[in-house]
């Protein structure tokens, strides 16, 4: 209920405030989501984490330049030092047998030490105007002014549409540079492009969660995405999707009380997104493979008891006793199997015999089919016993889709018999 | 030799200080299937980059129907290695193969039905139309070299040059790139391959370069595939000449004496 009221006074006048504040941060986010996601597909995970350490020098300087706290010389600054970082990381890079990672980890540290001393140094000059500054290590959305806001709204959009009409350069630099580079794409312009639009995304971004955690604003949208879909676009728009919806959550969480910061709870609620996606999202979740699995072994255990049925039955009989089906069968949850099949009209039970249906037969025969198919594919082609062959097209013939098995019979020449003799039912 | 469509000329490429392509002077004829050939190591895929105008030489430079690079780059097609490649990215066959067409269509204009035709024609030529919606990331060896043919096929250049187009695909893949490559060449195309397997380079090849950091020899195949060059090629493992290369790059000797 608290909460429910705590949600009805947002929408009072009182909160205009409120609302300023997380519409901004929510666009912040969403351009972070957006650009990130590319940082995310070109492996740069790492050089999202520089440019935010990197740009505290610019935005400390542009302060003992101008001796006034606003965002536009803030953002100038920022971008100025951020960019200078990237290229060093590409000139060292280029000139140097350091490996990358050492690299970025050198510019982070210096760029930030750097900073820090800086603003260590303005703090004790007895600048009044100077206090806040500091506000930059973890963000400080909650004190933006509209005027902030609505700077920072517009050059995220900007941003973003650019992510929008470029997205073809960018995935292909993303995928392969050189075959970019062969076909007379300008890398070198796309490349520095997209860093710059990292670098303001970053300079705008450390504003709501600060420069500590704005890597994570950068990677962690893309990487729960990449669980969600496989298309770039799409991925692009959940990414920024799900860290606009953070930035908004993250705002109204830090509202209810006095001392709850933004940023990280902007990247609690987006790591619990991330999350989420990881666990549940299709075909790649964790959860999504756990169902997977389930339905093969499901699959594995109807196919073994039809195969048990068809085989034990009797020439033109069909039907077996259910006490010769628990004497085959190691499969402990035969009845549960049962029940299953027969719930799908595959066999009925009448008076403990198992008559097996005509799409059962149809399926019993396909997978001794298949059993056997391999037996004597393996026979052919590998050195292994005849004794040893059966254990393996046991797992095998489960497996096996119509596609390979007909590439096997053309393969083996349409066979009669396997190696034990026994007939190849097709 | 009339109109050689590559000229490579005091060509050196090198990487630090260390040489990958040391002073090679050639000519590659028109409509043939050429092979680059020489072991590991030996400069082949940067020689078929710095043609492509991806690694710049450093001295010297290499020529593309005798012109610059920029104003031929519609007529050259290219098969990068598959191994370089992060195959897990979000993308589909057909993503792949569209990437073909963007040469013509630069940063932001859509593709157009024609370009759609030509990327299922593509496809169709590798036998690979049926997997246009499958993720990249679920294709065999054998699959992945497919549709990166079939992405140079979709350039429509008159000149293919392709790296390792062999490597680790399976027989099927093997022979259709081989039945394509001599269609291909029927139709007046220049193919340049690099290549690693010595037994099959005199059946595939029209001609052929061999080489180890330098040019070791050029020409025909009946001229060129002798005892004798093959030797100079593969010949020790620590040849003289990457013994020395050994030296600048530890040394840091320059390798011109200025």
């Amino acid at each position: 209920m608290i909460f429910l009221q705590s949600i009805s006074t947002l929408f009072s006048n009182d909160y205009y405030t409120f609302w300023v504040v997380a519409a901004g941060a929510g666009i912040i986010c969403f351009a972070a989501g957006t650009v990130g996601t590319f940082s995310y597909l070109r492996k740069r995970a790492l050089l999202g984490d520089v440019i935010s350490h990197a740009v505290l020098p610019g935005v400390v300087i542009s302060f003992m330049l101008t001796g006034v706290k606003d965002s536009l010389y803030f953002l100038t600054g920022a971008t100025i030092s951020g960019l200078i970082s990237i290229a060093i990381v590409d000139y060292v890079q280029s000139k140097s047998k350091l490996k990358p990672d050492t690299i970025l980890a050198l510019t982070l540290s210096v760029f930030f030490g750097v900073g820090i001393v800086l603003l260590t140094k303005i703090q004790h000059s007895g600048n009044g105007a100077q206090s806040g500054l500091d506000s930059f290590l973890f963000g400080k959305a909650a004190s933006m002014s509209l005027h902030d806001v609505t700077l920072f709204s517009i050059i995220a959009i900007i941003n973003t549409i650019c992510i929008v009409l470029f997205i073809r350069p960018f995935s292909l630099i993303s995928f392969d540079e050189e075959y970019a580079k062969g076909i007379g794409f300008n890398v070198k312009f796309i490349k520095y492009f997209l860093a710059m639009l990292t670098v303001i995304t970053v300079s705008i971004g450390i504003q709501s969660v600060g420069i500590v955690l704005m890597a994570a604003l950068l990677i962690t949208p893309a990487s729960g995405a990449r669980f969600l879909t496989n298309a770039i676009p799409k991925m692009i728009f959940y990414a920024g999707f799900f860290a606009c919806i953070s930035g908004i959550i993250g705002v109204f969480i830090s509202s209810t009380g006095t001392s709850m910061p933004t940023g990280p709870w902007i990247v609690v609620v987006l790591s619990s997104f991330t999350l989420l996606a990881i666990f549940f999202g299709k075909e790649k979740g964790i959860f999504a493979r756990m169902q997977t699995r389930k339905s093969n072994q499901i699959k594995i255990n109807n196919e073994n008891i039809l195969k048990i049925v068809y085989k034990t039955s009797k020439e033109g009989t069909i039907s077996v006793p259910i006490q010769d089906i628990f004497k085959e069968s190691s499969d402990k949850s035969i009845r549960l199997t049962l029940k299953r099949l027969e719930k799908n009209n595959i066999i009925s039970r009448v008076k403990g015999m198992i008559f097996l249906h005509e799409n059962g037969k149809i399926a019993a025969r396909e997978v001794i089919r298949k059993h056997r198919l391999w037996e004597i594919y393996l026979s052919k082609y590998f050195q292994l016993e005849a004794d040893h062959l059966h254990d393996d097209a046991e797992g095998i013939e489960h497996i096996i889709t119509p596609e390979i098995e007909k590439h096997l019979i053309t393969l083996l020449d349409r066979p009669e018999k396997d190696p034990h003799q026994s007939e190849i039912p097709y | 030799m009339t109109d050689p469509i590559i000229e490579a000329h005091n060509l050196t490429v090198l990487y630090g200080r260390k040489p990958a392509i040391w002073n090679v002077d050639f000519k590659l004829p028109e409509k043939q299937v050429i092979g680059i050939m020489g072991p590991n190591g030996s400069g082949k895929s940067t020689l078929l980059k710095t043609i492509m105008g991806i690694i710049p030489p450093s001295t010297g430079y290499t020529k593309v129907y005798n012109q610059e690079l920029d104003r031929v780059r519609d007529k050259i097609s290219y098969v990068p290695q598959r191994q370089e490649i992060d195959w897990d990215f979000p993308a589909s066959v057909w993503d792949i193969v569209a990437m073909g067409r963007f040469h013509k269509r630069g940063l932001f204009k859509r593709l157009t039905s024609e370009d759609n035709d030509i990327i299922s024609d593509s496809l169709q030529k590798v036998n690979m139309l049926g997997y246009a919606k499958r993720q990249i990331s679920q294709l065999s060896g054998g699959q992945q070299q497919r549709i990166f043919l079939a992405r140079a096929i979709a350039q429509q250049g008159d000149l293919f040059l392709m790296d390792e187009p062999f490597a680790g695909v399976d027989i099927a893949t093997e022979e259709m790139i081989i039945a394509l490559l001599k269609e291909m060449k029927s139709q007046g195309k220049t193919l340049i391959i690099v290549h690693h397997d010595l037994h099959t380079a005199q059946s595939y090849f029209d001609h052929l370069v061999l080489m180890n950091t330098r040019l070791v020899a050029c020409g025909k195949i009946a001229d060129v595939f002798t005892d004798q060059v093959l030797t100079d090629t593969y010949g020790g493992k620590l040849t003289t000449i990457s013994k020395i290369s050994q030296e600048l790059e530890n040394k840091e000797f320059p390798i011109r004496h200025k």
